[in-house]
């Protein structure tokens, strides 16, 4: 079987939105839940370039996976002081224990 | 020299800007916020009451919106026009009494703002010509009305009866923008004049939704049958207030809006019944509930559906001069009443009709107005109601309206006496209960009440310039012109005035036989108990209420606030669509 280039990407693309997605769904560490997140936007990340690529669009693809890059970086950012502003206020990680926004 | 384009727009916006010039000023001033506030709503009545001169038909001005909201067109024929004037005259007059009767109270910039605020949509709602504004005005109304029922916004039930309010009106707004984007759907633009004189460009079926959409959205309005519960609740506002928008300009809104449309839609089969079947079992049931009211503002508030649905009748029997007049006569008189009793109240402090009694000697002005209005509330000749209400009632038996509805109309008339009586008589005669001592009548308030109570003796003078406006710039209309002379034939001479005069008169004499007419009320009292529980209408309202609650309630569940399970959720969704797009590929 002839494995192109394309291919590759796409497993790429597909495992990391999977692995992300898993993180999410079974982690209950804020950390881990920021981590999963991230992963998931780098497989998003790629998609952009690889979409850019194969439709011959390379410089649109690559400046929209940038500007994702940046956007994640602020993402990342608060969501790692939300996590240590949750840490000081409620004293623990664990997101099933921080559903008081429920209310 | 005159112009008419800058005198709408003048009775629209000075009132607006005063609103936003008040609540700037602040609330430390509040002598200035008394006299800004009255500055600017006498500017704006003296301004409608110019337009009396200059006033045409058709389009008077017009801003371009582009092609999706139409153009802003206004308008000032009859209709309209009389309505602005009623809107700032009694405004004016409400301000003004204001100052002595909110003097003192805290956060007067937020009470004044919303009144001029108030005044000012007011009157685009009755001059705008396009749907869409319309509709916008209405809201604007009810957003006003319910900010000011809650003005005392630490009373519970100040809160709960602006909610209650707010949410009723809203059903009926709903029913005016389904109206209005029908209207855009079939013809491509929201002008009402272009749809009234031709409303043959809809389809039948479509005229018939729009039709009833309207008068849903006017009994809302208007407090009619079913929505008749939120009026009494909203006695909670300040007496002007109650005077302003709750007796005079915002429930004819609904009244105004039926006779507005009523060239178009008096061909849809059934709704001409079904108005004349709503004002009825309004004026019935209100004047019943009113009967057994011990709250003075909430009598009031009882009669003011029971009159209102008097119009509502007028219009669908096809009497819109008569629904006007008697819109005319009743923001005058029940404006009177309102803020005689908000005088009354503000002198002893209690809204119960049963620790008032023997008043009459303490406050002699309060009394004196109070009964004018309630001679004209109850229809006795030479004031104004009593023209109004037979001409409501003459037409009635026109047209080959049914004789069932004319009757029931005649015993509310009959009713309307004997609540009216009994009121006067509960509050200024009597014994005398209160051992408080008694404030006086202030100075402004004498200022608004007495061009109020002049009014309610001689407003119907005024019917020959009235219906000549009406008649002239109301074109599919079709109202005709009628003279003082014929006013008193067409009362006087018809045997119908007679009968209800005989009935009124009845009303009254049960009040002062009531000692001997025990074993009849006994008879009758599983009806007085059911109008204490407004028929059961309040419980539905709370069953509607509840079970509204109870289903969020219930949908909590789906509200885990955990991560995980949201993000599962999130890849449920995400599989739905790729299956959806897949079965669609």
């Amino acid at each position: 079987m002839n494995i192109s280039t394309s291919m590759v990407v796409l497993i790429a693309v597909i495992g990391l939105f999977g692995i992300g997605l898993y993180c999410l769904l079974i982690t209950r560490n804020l950390i881990r839940v920021l981590v999963g997140l991230q992963i998931m936007v780098k497989g998003a990340m790629l998609v952009l370039v690889f979409a850019g690529q194969s439709q011959g669009q390379p410089s649109l693809g690559q400046s929209m996976a940038l500007t994702v890059i940046v956007a994640d970086t602020i993402v990342a950012v608060v969501g790692l002081a939300l996590a240590v502003q949750v840490k000081r206020s409620v004293g623990t990680l664990d997101i099933a224990d921080i559903s008081k926004l429920k209310r | 020299m005159l112009q008419l384009e800058p005198l709408v727009l003048i009775t629209i916006f000075v009132p607006w800007i005063g609103a936003l010039i008040v609540w700037l000023v602040g609330d430390k001033h509040d002598k200035v916020q008394h006299l800004f506030s009255v500055v600017f709503s006498v500017t704006a009545a003296i301004s409608s009451i110019a337009m009396l001169w200059v006033y045409k038909t058709g389009t008077v001005l017009s801003f371009s919106m582009g092609s999706t909201y139409g153009d802003f067109t206004f308008i000032t024929d009859g209709l309209g026009l009389f309505l602005s004037i009623v809107a700032t005259v009694i405004g004016t007059l409400a301000i003004i009494f204001s100052v002595d009767y909110m003097h003192g109270s805290a956060q007067l910039g937020r009470y004044y703002s919303f009144v001029l605020f108030f005044i000012g949509a007011m009157v685009g709602l009755v001059l705008t010509s396009n749907l869409l504004l319309m509709f916008i005005f209405w809201e604007i109304t009810a957003l006003c009305s319910y900010a000011l029922i809650s003005f005392y916004n630490d009373d519970p039930k100040a809160v709960a009866g602006g909610m209650k309010a707010l949410i009723m009106t809203q059903v009926g707004g709903l029913g005016l923008l389904l109206a209005a984007a029908l209207l855009f759907a079939y013809t491509g633009n929201f002008d009402i004049n272009i749809f009234i004189s031709n409303p043959t460009l809809l389809p039948i079926n479509i005229l018939a939704i729009m039709a009833f959409g309207m008068l849903i959205a006017a009994a809302a309005k208007s407090a009619q049958f079913p929505f008749h519960t939120w009026l009494p609740d909203a006695m909670e506002a300040p007496s002007p207030i109650s005077a302003l928008i709750h007796a005079a300009t915002m429930v004819n809104a609904g009244v105004y809006l039926l006779a507005r449309f009523y060239p178009a839609f008096k061909d849809v089969p059934g709704w001409t019944i079904s108005v004349m079947v709503v004002g009825m079992l309004s004026a019935l049931m209100a004047a019943l509930m009113s009967l057994v009211a011990n709250d003075l503002k909430r009598v009031l508030a009882y009669s003011t559906v029971s009159q209102l649905g008097y119009m509502v009748y007028a219009v669908g029997a096809g009497g819109i001069l008569a629904s006007q007049f008697h819109l005319l006569s009743h923001s005058v008189f029940k404006a009177l009443l309102f803020l005689a009793a908000g005088a009354v109240i503000h002198s002893v402090g209690t809204r119960d009709m049963r620790e008032m009694g023997g008043l009459g000697k303490e406050l002699p002005f309060a009394r004196t107005v109070f009964i004018i209005g309630s001679l004209a509330l109850a229809g006795i000749p030479i004031f104004n109601g009593f023209w109004s209400k037979e001409l409501i009632l003459e037409t009635g038996l026109e047209h080959g309206n049914p004789v069932w509805i004319y009757v029931v109309m005649l015993i509310v008339a009959g009713l309307t006496a004997l609540y009216t009586t009994r009121c006067v008589w509960m509050v200024f005669y009597g014994e005398k209960k209160l051992e408080r001592p008694i404030h006086p009548v202030g100075r402004n308030m004498k200022i608004a009440l007495i061009p109020l109570a002049i009014g309610a003796f001689s407003t119907w003078i005024l019917i020959e310039p009235f219906s000549k406006m009406m008649s002239s710039s109301l074109p599919v209309h079709l109202i005709q012109e009628v003279n003082l002379t014929e006013l008193f034939n067409q009362v006087i001479f018809a045997p119908a005035t007679w009968i209800a005069l005989a009935i009124i008169a009845l009303g009254i004499m049960i009040w002062f036989g009531r000692g001997a007419l025990n074993g009849i009320k006994q008879i009758l009292k599983p009806i007085a108990g059911m109008a204490e529980a407004s028929f059961g209408f309040d419980k539905i309202n709370k069953f509607i209420v509840g079970s509204t609650q109870d289903l969020g309630e219930g949908l909590r569940i789906t509200q885990t606030g955990k991560l995980n399970w949201n993000v599962f959720y999130i890849l449920v969704a995400l599989v739905v669509v790729f299956a959806v797009l897949m079965i669609g590929a």
